[in-house]
This record gives structure tokens, sequence and C-alpha cells, in this order.
């Protein structure tokens, strides 16, 4: 475990050196390529969402893009407003051409761009709280829970679509204005905009693995692995349960908010079920075992799907298919599974201590089998 | 074991291999460095090759890149190519912002050609707005819109309307029903047309609208059956358009007494809905394939030729392959000048296109003024064209709006 922890670390400095400076050196700090890397950026922190709730507690969230979607919503309600000022009675247009009469009271408070970033992230721990409260306590587990997350969201979606006078319908909310933040307007084509988003990417990711190396981290670790046996050790699991859940639902809801800064717009696909499917995919690929490895997933399968699409006009989606189902069946803990093996290996081979080979031999013989237990579910 | 082994290595040099590619931009596509050297014009082309909207943005696609592919072979534009770099946004919003993306900053295209769906265009917006480009969208939509970075070359509301409603009401009378599938199109050409309506002293029995992508109409036939209207006024898209009329046709209504006009739906449609059950119908559009001109024979003949005898031509691939040459004649105009969108855009106001349509014209607030007709559908598929517009008829995006206009200064309000 504790050699866990180091690898994690040194993973998260090179990760953030990564970031903070080898990003914007590949796109030659220009502002359209910093835009799409903060996109790429973005949609790794929703991967590491998914892989907290589902890498760490065992807990698959197939509706993950419910909260992504709802934190995409919730800050262009705030920049639709912002940019409806001069409409007659402060009205977003599409209100206009559904025939509202006045702005609705559950617009109002967007207006105050405190209340919109609390909400963008309370809100979604709210929700999730709400419905992780109900499964877990009604011991809910496995693939009922992702079919539940999953319905969720495609009602939700559909009541989206559905409500055009308050939600902008199909098209969803376009035509935003730009975030002010004490006084600064942020420009997200600007190199600022981009160490904001990487900056947002990286606290969240040390608040997220300080949370996993607590108490708290160890208990939800040994939920994934033994869900009674925790609870007959005295511990309340469905609470630690919801508490992965919301904080994950909190980090797609950051993820969310500047996802839709990025774009420019949003849009119910934000919810929808292809981008869902996808985090979880990006999550698996990486590693569902370490939050950075899927935060990498994430970016790393937007990258070479960007680079993809360019080689191989036709086929990209389907070599991308390919890489997945290869990832899926070979590399089932990810590339981050696939670095560990490694390491032990390297290990084993290099030291002469035949009481460390069999550690690590046993070691790798635990972690196989808890990989196999947990693909058996 | 090893075996095993030797396969997750293989898998893993491909996983690695895959992503970074992406690291290094520019040494794996070399295009800027290949093209900057030349003098072609770079444009994007950017419809959905694959996903939901697939089927009618590949037919845009086509029309677009014929219409290259005659100018290049016709020598270029000024002696200078046409360079297309071709995307497929999978028919996702966020797709479409990011290759829209891709195509102004990288690629450094001084417009783009693009898209089917009011929500891909208004996802391009903020792309080619920020950054001052231009972009040629061939689609009929709802108006209300008045960007100065987008050629609307497709019918606003008043162009589908101000003929036909009032001509349906005359040879079948004024009780309509509108029906529609739930988005921000339906609503706004009904939005139009209940004003027409009250103009004229017809009336609405009823409005309905239905999910995207709804396919079971039984119930609204029923409806149909019990308020009896004179006509059924149809915004429906796509597969629920196809539905509808199957249904309609399966519960034997009669088109004679209570016809579908429709705004939407063209040979593309009328082909998945099959011939028989769409004859008799209307539409209202400015174009259709059966239309009597030099200029569609033309078209249709190159059309047909270059992709199959069993392909349509339809009102929005003739807008695709008409901006095309709309842009052709702006560059023509700007000649040795510099060649950058906002130029492209004000050498393009003015200018007229001799289209299969008939003489189209660009208007200051960028969209088009064109020629309206009406269309009753046969059983081979086709429509026969009963109505041709004596006039070329103007775009007016904010026409149920008083007070609110589009023009060159962008929109303005009394």
């Amino acid at each position: 475990m504790n050699k866990g922890f180091a690898i994690d670390c040194i993973g998260y400095a090179l990760f953030a050196v990564f970031v903070v400076l080898i990003i914007p050196w590949l796109a030659n700090y220009s502002g359209y390529d910093l835009n799409v890397y903060a996109r790429y950026l973005v949609l790794g922190m929703a991967a590491a969402a998914v892989a907290l709730s589902w890498g760490t507690a065992g807990i698959l969230n197939l509706g993950q893009a419910l909260t992504f979607g709802i934190g995409s919503y919730i800050m262009a309600m705030h920049l639709k407003l912002k940019a409806s000022e001069a409409q007659a009675g402060g009205m977003p247009d599409f209100m206009g051409w559904t025939n509202m009469e006045e702005l609705p009271w559950f617009w109002e408070p967007f207006q105050s761009v405190s209340f919109t970033l609390a909400a963008g992230i309370l809100i979604p721990v709210a929700i999730a709280s709400l419905i992780g409260g109900f499964m877990f306590r009604g011991r809910i587990t496995g693939v009922f829970v992702a079919i539940i997350t999953l319905s969720l969201m495609l009602a939700v979606q559909l009541w989206i679509i559905s409500e055009q006078r308050f939600t902008g319908g199909q098209n969803g909310l376009t035509g935003l204005a730009a975030l002010e933040l004490f006084g600064w307007s942020v420009d997200v084509y600007g190199l600022a905009f981009y160490y904001m988003v990487a900056g947002c990417l990286l606290v969240v990711l040390t608040l997220a693995l300080l949370f996993l190396r607590s108490k708290a981290g160890l208990v939800l670790r040994a939920i994934r692995a033994d869900p009674e046996r925790t609870r007959f050790f005295g511990y309340d699991v469905s609470t630690y349960e919801v508490v992965a859940f919301a904080t994950s639902a909190g980090i797609a809801g950051i993820a969310g908010m500047l996802y839709a800064m990025i774009l420019g717009f949003a849009s119910p696909t934000y919810m929808g079920l292809s981008l869902s499917l996808a985090f979880v995919i990006w999550a698996a690929v990486g590693g569902r075992e370490s939050i950075v490895a899927a935060t990498l997933g994430g970016i790393g399968v937007n990258m070479a799907e960007g680079r993809l699409s360019d080689l191989f006009f036709d086929q990209w989606t389907l070599i991308l298919g390919v890489i997945f189902i290869v990832v899926v069946l070979f590399l089932p803990r990810g590339l981050f599974g696939l670095v560990m093996d490694l390491r032990i290996k390297l290990e084993s081979h290099f030291m002469a201590n035949p009481i460390s080979r069999m550690n690590t031999s046993l070691d790798k013989h635990r972690s196989e089998t808890t990989a196999s237990q947990r693909e058996g579910k | 074991m090893k075996r095993r082994d030797l396969l997750k290595g293989v898998a893993f040099a491909g996983v690695a291999g895959a992503t970074g590619l992406g690291g290094f931009p520019g040494i794996w596509t070399g295009r800027n460095a290949a093209w900057a050297a030349g003098s072609d014009i770079p444009v994007g082309v950017l419809f959905s090759k694959t996903g939901a909207v697939a089927v009618v943005e590949s037919t845009l696609h086509d029309a677009c890149m014929m219409a290259i592919e005659e100018i290049n072979d016709n020598g270029g534009i000024n002696g200078r190519k046409i360079r297309p770099f071709v995307e497929d946004p999978a028919s996702d919003p966020a797709t479409f912002a990011d290759r829209a993306n891709r195509l102004v900053r990288r690629d450094k295209v001084v417009s783009i050609f693009g898209s089917y769906t009011s929500s891909s265009r208004q996802a391009v917006l903020p792309v080619v707005e920020g950054q001052n480009n231009l972009y040629w969208y061939p689609t009929l939509y709802e108006g209300r819109e008045c960007s100065r970075n987008v050629m609307y070359g497709g019918a606003v509301p008043n162009q589908q309307q101000q003929d036909f409603v009032p001509w349906l009401k005359e040879k079948f009378g004024g009780r309509f029903y509108l029906l529609g599938n739930n988005y921000v199109y339906p609503r706004e050409e009904n939005n139009v047309a209940r004003k027409i309506l009250k103009g004229i002293g017809g009336e609405v029995v009823n409005e309905e609208y239905v999910p995207m992508g709804h396919d079971s109409f039984s119930s609204i036939v029923s409806k149909l059956r019990r308020d009896k209207p004179d006509v059924i006024f149809c915004t429906l898209v796509g597969d629920s358009d196809v539905a509808f009329q199957r249904e309609y046709h399966n519960a034997g209504l009669d088109p004679k007494t209570m016809p579908v006009a429709s705004l939407t739906r063209s040979e593309i449609e009328v082909k998945a809905i099959g011939g028989e059950a769409a004859a008799g119908h209307f539409s209202s559009a400015p174009y259709f394939m059966g239309y009597q001109s030099a200029e569609n024979k033309k078209f249709v003949e190159a059309y047909l030729k270059k992709y199959g005898q069993d392909q349509v031509t339809h009102f929005v691939n003739e807008a695709a392959y008409s901006q095309v040459y709309q842009f052709k004649n702006a560059v023509e105009r700007i000649g040795s000048g510099e060649l950058k969108p906002s130029a492209i855009r004000d050498a393009a106001v003015g200018q007229r296109f001799m289209a299969p349509q008939g003489e189209i014209e660009i208007a200051d607030n960028l969209h088009s003024y064109l020629w309206p007709k009406i269309g009753q559908w046969q059983a081979d598929g086709q429509a026969k064209v009963l109505v041709d517009s004596k006039s070329r008829m103007a775009p007016e995006p904010y026409w149920a709006y008083e007070g609110q206009e589009c023009t060159a200064e962008g929109l303005q309000k009394s």
C-alpha cells in the first residue's frame, strides 16, 4: 500500500509537469490549440470522476454524464443570462420564441456568479446524495446501480429536450457570454484560461487523492473488495458509498461547468448515452484503480481520437473501437495495470533477495485475484 | 502465458502509438507545410458522414464536393484551385465545434461549408464568430438569427409560407392542424403559420408536438379523424415524417380532402416513405428535383452520374451545391485582394447566381433571395411543381416579429 502511494505521487508529479509545462509547449502557446487541450483535460476530469466511484468503491455509474451535463447547464444558464441582459425582461431569446411571459423563478438566482459556481458543485452533489441514499441504503449493487444511473440520466435528458421553454430543448443553450470572475473577463482561447482549467484539474485530483489516502479511502477499498465483511466490521457501508458517489458527482459538475465554457454552449448531448459510456471507456483504458491514470486515459483517448480522425477519415471510429476491445480483452486493468505488472516484473528480476521476491509475487498474485474477482462481478 | 504477454505488448504499443500521435501536431499530418507553399484556396467541408443525420448530410457533402470538383476542373478560381479540408463531425454538436475549430485554426480555411441541423450550426457559431470566419449553411431553418459570420443559403419561414399557406387555404380550406417534432424549428414555423392564418381568416384546430424520432402515430391519426382538419401542416423531420406518412396511408386517409402540407419533406424523405404513400401531398420549397430548367437538368444529370442513378437531389443539397458557386463568385470579385473571410462575405453580398432553382441572390442580411415553389408528390417519388413564384422572394428572418429586422448592420430593433 505504501508502495502504491509512492507510485501515485510519482505519477501525479509527472502528470502535473505534463499538464502545466508539456501541453502548452505542444500547443505552441497558441490559443486555439490550448482550447482543444483544455477540452481534453476537462474530459479527463470526467473520467477521473468515474474512476473515483468505480475504481475505488466498485460503484459503476453509467450515468456520470448526468451530473456532468447538469454542471454544464448551470454554467450555461448564468452565461446565457449575462448575454441576454439587453433583451426584454433579461429573458434568453429562446424563451421569447416559445412565448414565455417572464423569466422562470429557478433561472433568477443564476444571475449571480458565486451562486452559479456553488450550484455547479452542490446541485450535482445533492442529486447524487439523494439517489445514492436511496440506492445504497436499499443495498442495491453492481449492475443494478448501472441500470438505475443510466435510466435516470436518459430520463433527465428527455425532460430537458422536451421542456424547450425552460431549457432551450434540442439545441441546448447557445449564444453564451464570457464568464467574468473578479473583473476578469475569461477568454477561453487564452493561455490564462488553459491554466485555469489545468489548475482546477490539479486541485481536484489532489483533493481526491487526499480523500482516497484517508481512512475513508481505505474503507472504500475494503467495500470494493468485500462489502459484507466491511459491514460486519461495523462500518456504515452505505454512507461511505454515498460519499464516494456524491464526490464523484461534484467533480463531474466542475468538469461540466468548464466544458460549457470551452465549447461556448450546453447541449443535451452532454448528458447523452454515448458521452456517458465514453467516460467509462476512458477510465477503463487508463486504469480505473487510479484516478490519475483514468484522467490520462481521458486525455489520451481524446488526443488519439483527434489524430485518428485526421489520418483515417473514414475508419477512425472503427480503429478506436478495435483499440477499446483490445484493451478490455487483454488489459482489464487498463494501462495502469500494465505499468504495475511491468514494475513488479522488473523488481522481481533485479532483486536478489528471495524474501522480497516472494512477497512481490504474492502481491502480484493478490492483485490478479482481486482483478479477476472484480471482472466476475 | 508467453502468448498472452506478447499480445499485451502489442496492444500496449498500439494504444501508446495512437496516443503518441496526438502529441505531435504537424509531424504526422504535414498538411500545413504541404499546402502553405501552393496557392490553393483552403475551405472546410463539415458534413457528418456517420451518426444520426449522416443520411441527409452525406448528400450535402456529395453536392458540395461535386461543385468543388467542377470548379477545379474548369481551372479553379482566378487560376487557383479550391482545396477542401474534409472533416466528419459524426452528428455530434461538440464534435462539430471541435472540428470547426480545427479547420479554422490549423488548416486556416477561409470559409467552411457545413451542417444540416440547427444545433450543429449553433455549436459552430461561437468558433466562426470568435475567429471572424465564414460559415456557409445550406439548410432551411427557423430564422431569428442574424450572424455576420454565417451565409444562410436555405429558406427562412416567410419564404416557405407566404405563398403556401394562403394557397392551401384557398384550395382546401382554412382549418389547419399543426403537427411537428418538439424542437425550435417546428415551433417557430408554426408561430409564423398562426400569424399568416390569423391575417387571412384561417384557424388552427390543433397544435401538436411529438418528441424527436417519435415513430408511432396511431393516436394522432385518430385525432385527425376526429378533428377533420382541411390541411395537416407538417413540420415533422426525418424518421418521424416517414413513420407519420406511412401510418396516414395505412389508415386510408385521403390526400384529396386532408392533405399533408410539409415544409421539411424533400425527395429524401419521399424515397423512404415510398412514392405510393406520399403521392398527392404537398411540400413548399425553393427547389424540387423534378423542376424544369436547363440548370437543373445539368445539375441532376451530373449528380446522378457521379453518385449513382438511385440518388436524389433535393432542396438542401441544391443549396449546398449553389453555395460553393456563390463562394467562387465572391472570391473572383475580390481578385488579387487579400483573401480573408470578411472580405469574401462583403464581396458575396448582392451576388447573383443562376442556380438550379432559378437566379438566386445574396441579401444584405446574408440570407438568400429564393424562388419558392409548391410541389405535389407523385407516385414516382418526384414532385410536380404546381406553383412557381413570380419573383425572387426576400428573406426576412424576423418576419413574424414586429420591430425586429436583420440588416447589414446586424439585428435592428425599433
